[in-house]
């Protein structure tokens, strides 16, 4: 029993990390752009198969870096030619093309690569489990939860600590006063979107190494990503992180006893918090504070 | 005398409603520019119009020689063009010292260290939020932050609004002081008199119409116009 409520705490922990990083990715263009990116989920599915393409080439850990670039640099192509001409408008039309971009990613996966799931081949050193009584403590999920973990403490320092960081929490609240400040903020929008998909990238890599590849893998992740902001509180990259993990441990826990309610009790948390604390978790401080 | 700032017939809406009907000014270099009127005249609407925020529709804007009309805000500002806004507008999420990492670094004398030598007060509040400060803070905030951009031209919208005596006249001595600097001036204010103490030349807005421009001592001398500017306005001081 210990055995199976740790497990699906892991289990949990390791979901809830992929939510809090599809979530971050999520609510740093929601703040910033206002933009509800539902392709989102798309985007993590061609950093995963990228990394497909590239492992032969540049092995796993090249494409583990390489292929978030990439998608970044995707992302921001189709934010340049398509969603910046939608910014300042009803949120509305946004929500519309990324919808409809979403499909598009993964039909165009489903062409290219055909509807059957494909592998990425991660290095064996990381395949083996550490212990056999936890068994399910293979060093490939150790190695997820750290990749997320490291990444996440690189952003929140990046948005700390250096100047592009702090304009981008800056314009979160005030972008206007932010260009009047000399801020080119194209660029920094373009930027900051390129961060939010350079985090959808890393976990359609990651996710692939562990599940390997589909063309819709990235549907399941939206709306718990979406939950995650929501739980903790639009506007605060803190709550969001905490609500990732939260939802994902909840749903872990919630799948020993009563496993066909694991992916309802989301919305049940939700509900909970949004009956207490309206604002979320962290709502109402605003960003990162 | 050449002008740091001239607009020729500027026409801004907001929206359908038609709010500057041909407002033309300069501001001369080196000068301090004082832009008057009644609330709701149309003052902060000709900044936002000048700074790029709220393009006007028709009429020109031209900024050390350049035609900055249709130009977006971030570029009017890397001209050397500083706004402090009416309201202040300090991102409330971010500490002092984060407050002045946002604005673009052009080079000059003004830097992190001489803007908190001008504002010890800034000093003492580096680590506090945006919201914690008081209203005087907050002015000195806006006004340190847009010197960092090293400034040609200073915009200042309403920078006394809501500030005790004694920080208005701070805050009128600091822009006085630009003006020695060397950095042309453009002040919106409702404190009439200070202003036309510390003003160069003078604009007076009504109704989204230019009704007077000319020197501010001539303007301050007509003492009936003053009183009617300043209006039932109790914020009224001079700087001696
Ligand atoms: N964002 C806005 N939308 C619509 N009307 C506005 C807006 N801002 C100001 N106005 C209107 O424009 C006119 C001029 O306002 P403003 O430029 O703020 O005047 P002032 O700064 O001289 O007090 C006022 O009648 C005001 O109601
Ligand atoms: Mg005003």
């Amino acid at each position: 029993m210990l055995e199976l409520i740790f497990f699906n705490i892991t289990n949990g922990l390791i979901v809830g990390a992929f939510y809090a990083l599809m979530a971050i990715g999520l609510s740093l263009i929601l703040n910033l752009s206002g933009v509800i990116n539902f392709a989102h989920g798309g985007f993590l599915v061609i950093g995963g198969y990228l990394a497909y393409v590239l492992t032969p080439y540049i092995g796993f850990w090249g494409a583990l870096i390489v292929s978030p670039f990439l998608t970044a640099i995707i992302g921001v192509a189709v934010e340049w030619l398509l969603i910046r001409r939608l910014y300042g408008r009803d949120p509305l039309y946004s929500l519309l093309l990324t919808f409809g971009l979403a499909f598009i990613i993964e039909d165009g996966t489903r062409q290219i690569w055909g509807a059957n799931g494909l592998p990425v081949s991660v290095p064996p050193a990381l395949m083996s489990a550490l212990s056999s009584r936890f068994f399910f403590i293979t060093g490939y999920r150790m190695f997820m939860v750290a990749t997320v973990a490291i990444v996440v403490v690189l952003l929140f320092v990046l948005l700390r600590h250096t100047r592009v960081g702090v304009r981008i929490r800056a314009g979160t609240l005030d972008l206007e006063t932010v260009a009047a400040l000399g801020i080119n903020v194209r660029a920094l929008r373009s930027f900051n979107f390129a961060v939010g998909i350079f985090l959808a990238g890393l976990a359609g890599v990651l996710a692939g190494g562990q599940l390997g590849l589909e063309p819709t893998m990235g549907d399941g992740l939206l709306m718990p990503s979406f939950i995650a902001i929501i739980v903790g509180g639009v506007g605060s990259l803190t709550g969001t992180l905490v609500g990732g993990l939260l939802i994902g441990v909840a749903a872990g826990l919630t799948a020993v006893v009563f496993p066909s309610a694991s992916d309802a009790v989301m919305y049940v948390i939700m509900a909970i918090v949004l009956l207490v604390r309206p604002r979320g978790l962290f709502g109402e401080e605003g960003m990162l504070t | 005398m050449s002008a740091a700032l001239s607009a020729e017939g500027l026409h801004t809406y907001y929206g359908k409603s038609h709010i500057l009907h041909g407002v033309s000014l300069e501001a001369g270099e080196g000068l301090v520019t004082a832009l008057l009127g009644r609330n709701g005249a149309g003052k902060t609407t000709t900044l936002r119009s000048l700074v790029g925020l709220t393009p006007p529709r028709q009429g020109r804007v031209t900024i050390f020689g350049k035609d900055t009309t249709r130009w977006p805000a971030f570029n009017i500002a890397a001209l050397g063009v500083g706004y402090v806004p009416e309201g202040r507008r300090i991102f409330p999420n971010l500490t002092v010292h984060e407050n002045l990492m946002v604005p673009l670094e052009r080079p000059g004398r003004w830097t992190p260290e001489s803007v908190y030598r001008l504002f010890p007060r800034l000093a003492e509040r580096k680590l506090s939020r945006g919201r914690q400060l008081s209203g005087g803070e907050q002015e000195m905030l806006s006004i340190a932050r847009a010197l960092l951009l090293n400034p040609k031209l200073l915009i200042l919208d309403e920078p006394s609004q809501g500030l005790a005596p004694l920080i208005t006249r701070e805050v009128f001595r600091i822009v006085a002081q630009m003006r020695t600097d060397g950095i042309s001036v453009l002040l919106v204010e409702q404190n009439v008199r200070m202003s036309l103490e510390i003003a160069d030349q003078a604009y007076v807005l009504d109704d989204g119409h230019v009704v007077y421009s000319g020197s501010a001592r001539e303007l301050a001398a007509d003492e009936a116009r003053v009183q009617s500017l300043a209006g039932a306005s109790a914020e009224e001081w001079t700087l001696q």
